[in-house]
Order: structure tokens, then sequence, then C-alpha cells
């Protein structure tokens, strides 16, 4: 039997990953960081138009340029880090001072997160965005349609479900048919959202 | 003529009797998650096309070059490249689908289908062929996805892409959104094509 080469079966393998896994990482890194400006462009954008849908301000939802002029006329973000502030003071198409702030919890499979705007007195909703989730799609991934998130606007807690189209009252919200355990999982984060917002309004100074 | 001949089987084979799906039954694990919206599907095909034809076609060109021993870290380091690639440009030009398909992007480097053509195929064949090859797995590997989210979609939620299809009289089959409704779905499919389709044509010669 023909012995292979010491370099045949020992060397050669190795070199030949080092250099393919840096040409293919090189191509890659390339491609990353001449897109990096624009993903984090549309990251941010992404977050300025929840937090004036969560607000009720209108805005054309394929124009980031006006987006952008928009949200920085109206909202001011205030602490935390860099893309991530803690709280979001908006002037409301009221020309009240209202706020938005990031509520989280748990849904089905994964975590929710929203982000809640309230009117001046940290009770009412002007509104929410679901600005993450993984419920079931067809399902309780309903929750990002128009009309559910919809309903929010107007309302204060602590809320109870109705049947899906029913809610009527300010404290009823509509249930999505099919999706129970992800109905509840927003019923929990809309019943925590407004002390959530107190809590986090209060701690900034206010 | 021979070439001529190969070729045109290497196109066809995958899309008909050797469908990577319902006759190899590869990439079940994706066929079952992404296909309760035709848009996702639709979002998702184009990625495994795309790498299935382009991982094809570096792995073809490498064949001669890829040791034995670590081939399959190199196949995997190709297609995993490529994948990301595709991850990239939709999160890039295409914020809304990216946040809508969200991990199965990446998933599309532990599709089957993909590994299955490189080992089968592109380390046997020229990169003229993988390239067929690789493209006509990855339309053999859509159509039937498509055709699953049709009426997964449509049963399931009475919409199409997203639009009212059936009106209020539609009473949706919620089961049909989730998980088993794609087990039923492919089974039927499989049953469909392998019972009648190909059966009548073994029948006929």
């Amino acid at each position: 039997m023909k012995q292979e080469s010491m370099f045949s079966t020992r060397v050669y393998p190795v070199l030949f990953m080092v250099a393919l896994t840096a040409v293919f990482i090189s191509v890659v890194s390339g491609i990353f960081l001449t897109t990096e400006e624009r993903v984090r462009l549309n990251e941010s954008i992404f977050q300025k138009r929840a937090v004036l849908y969560a607000a009720g301000i209108e805005f054309p939802r394929d124009n980031p340029q006006k987006i952008q002029e928009i949200y920085e006329k109206r909202v001011q973000e205030v602490g935390g880090e860099d893309g991530q502030p803690d709280y979001f003071r908006i002037e409301l198409p009221s020309g009240e001072s209202g706020y938005a702030v990031y509520v989280r919890g748990a849904g089905l499979w994964g975590e929710i997160v929203s982000i809640f705007g309230f009117r001046p007195d940290l009770e009412t909703f002007t509104g929410v965005e679901f600005v993450e989730q993984n419920e079931t799609p067809g399902l309780g991934a309903r929750i990002t349609e128009q009309w559910y998130k919809e309903q929010f606007r107007g309302k204060n807690g602590p809320f109870q479900l109705v049947a899906e189209g029913a809610s009527d009252a300010p404290n009823e919200l509509d249930a999505l048919t099919g999706a129970s355990r992800t109905s509840e999982a927003v019923l929990k984060i809309a019943n925590k959202a407004a002390e959530k917002a107190q809590e986090t309004v209060q701690q900034g100074g206010e | 003529m021979a070439a001529r001949g190969k070729i045109k089987k290497t196109f066809t084979d995958p899309i008909g009797k050797n469908n990577p799906v319902f006759a190899q039954v590869l990439g079940i694990c994706s066929t079952l998650a992404v296909t309760n919206k035709l848009e996702n599907t639709v979002i998702m095909s184009l990625g495994v096309i795309f790498t299935t034809t382009l991982s094809g076609v570096t792995i073809s060109a490498l064949r001669k070059l890829i040791p034995g021993r670590v081939r399959m870290m190199a196949e995997t380091l190709i297609i995993a490249s490529f994948v990301i690639i595709v991850d990239i440009t939709l999160r890039a030009y295409m914020p809304d689908v990216w946040q809508q398909l969200g991990p199965y992007v990446g998933l599309i480097i532990t599709n089957c289908i993909i590994m299955g053509r490189a080992e089968a195929f592109a380390m046997n064949n020229s990169p003229g062929l993988s390239l067929i090859d690789g493209l006509s797995s990855g339309i053999g590997y859509t159509y039937v996805l498509i055709v699953i989210a049709f009426f997964r979609e449509l049963m399931g939620t009475g919409e199409l892409w997203g639009i009212t299809i059936l009106g209020d009289w539609w009473t949706n089959w919620a089961i049909m959104v989730m998980p088993p409704g794609a087990f039923f779905m492919l089974a039927i499919f499989v049953w469909v094509v392998k019972g009648v389709i190909i059966k009548e044509e073994e029948a006929a010669k």
C-alpha cells in the first residue's frame, strides 16, 4: 500500500483550511462592513418608527428622512446608553407631553419586547408597538397586525381580556382567537406597562 | 449529445422524480417551519436557491484542492459564508422581511439539501454541472414549499401574501398555521405525488 506523505495527510489539510477560512472570512467581513452603516440606519429607523407609532404620531412609513425629521422634532431620548434610552419624552399630537417606554415580558415561544406610549398621566396608553416577538405566525404573531395594536390607544388598565373583536370599555383588551397564551402574555405586559413607565420616568428625575 | 443529455437530466432530476423534498426527504425542518406564510416561504426559498447554486459551484471548483479528510469542514464553511451573505443582504436591504424571517435565514446553513448536494454532486462534477444541479435542487425545493405554503396560509388564515382572499364565511383552520398542519400538508403532498403521479408514470412504461 502506498504510504501518503506526512505533508498530504497532516500539514496540507490544516494549511488548506486556514487559507479557505481566511478567504471566506475576508469576503463576509467585507460585505458586512460595506452594509454596516445601512444596517445601523435601518435599526435606528425601526426604533424611531416604533416610538412614533406608539405615541400616535403620523409619519410616512417608507420615508426614512421624513421619519428622522419628525422624530427629532417631537421626541427626546432620556437616559440610557447609546441607541437604548431609558425612556422617550414626546410631544403628542394633542400638544401634551407624553412618554414612551420599553416593556418586556415572556411570550409563548420567546420574549416579547414592546414600546408603550403614554399620555402625561402615565396611565393612559397612546399606543403600542411590538418590536420583538416570536409568537406563532398566523396565530399569536397577529399581535403585530394593525387592528390589534390600534385597540390600545386611549385605554388604561388594569385590563381584562374579552373575545376577539368584543372590546369596548377602556379596560378591555381583545384576545386573539386561537392564541390564548399570547393574549395572556400581552395582557400581563400591558398590565405592568404603566407601573414600569412611572418607575422609569421617576428615576429619570421627573 | 451525451453531454446535453446529462445537463438535461441534471436539471430535471431534482425537480421531478429525485426531488430533494418529497423523494430524498431532505430539508424537512425548514419545510415545516417557514411554510405557514407564502411571503416568508418565497424569500426563504430564494435564499436556498442562491446558496445551493453558489456553494455548488464553489465547492465543485475547489473539489480537487479540498483534502478528503476535511471536506465536510470546508463545505460547511463555504455554505455558511453564502448564508451569512444572504442574511447580511436581507438585513441591509429588506429589513422588514429580515425581521419576520428572524433565525430561519441562519438555519439555511443546516438545510440538508445544500450539504447533500455538495457531498453527492459538487464533489464529483464540474462547476458548470454543479451550478445546474444546485439551481434545480433549489427550484425543486422551492415549488414544493410554495404549494404547501399556499394551502397552509390560505386555509389557516384565509389570506395569501397577507391579502385577504377568503371572506368572512371562511373559518380559519388554526391547525394549518401550526406545526402539525405542516406535517399533514407535507404528507398529503408526498402521497399525491408518489401515489398518483409517479405510479402512473411507472404504469405507462
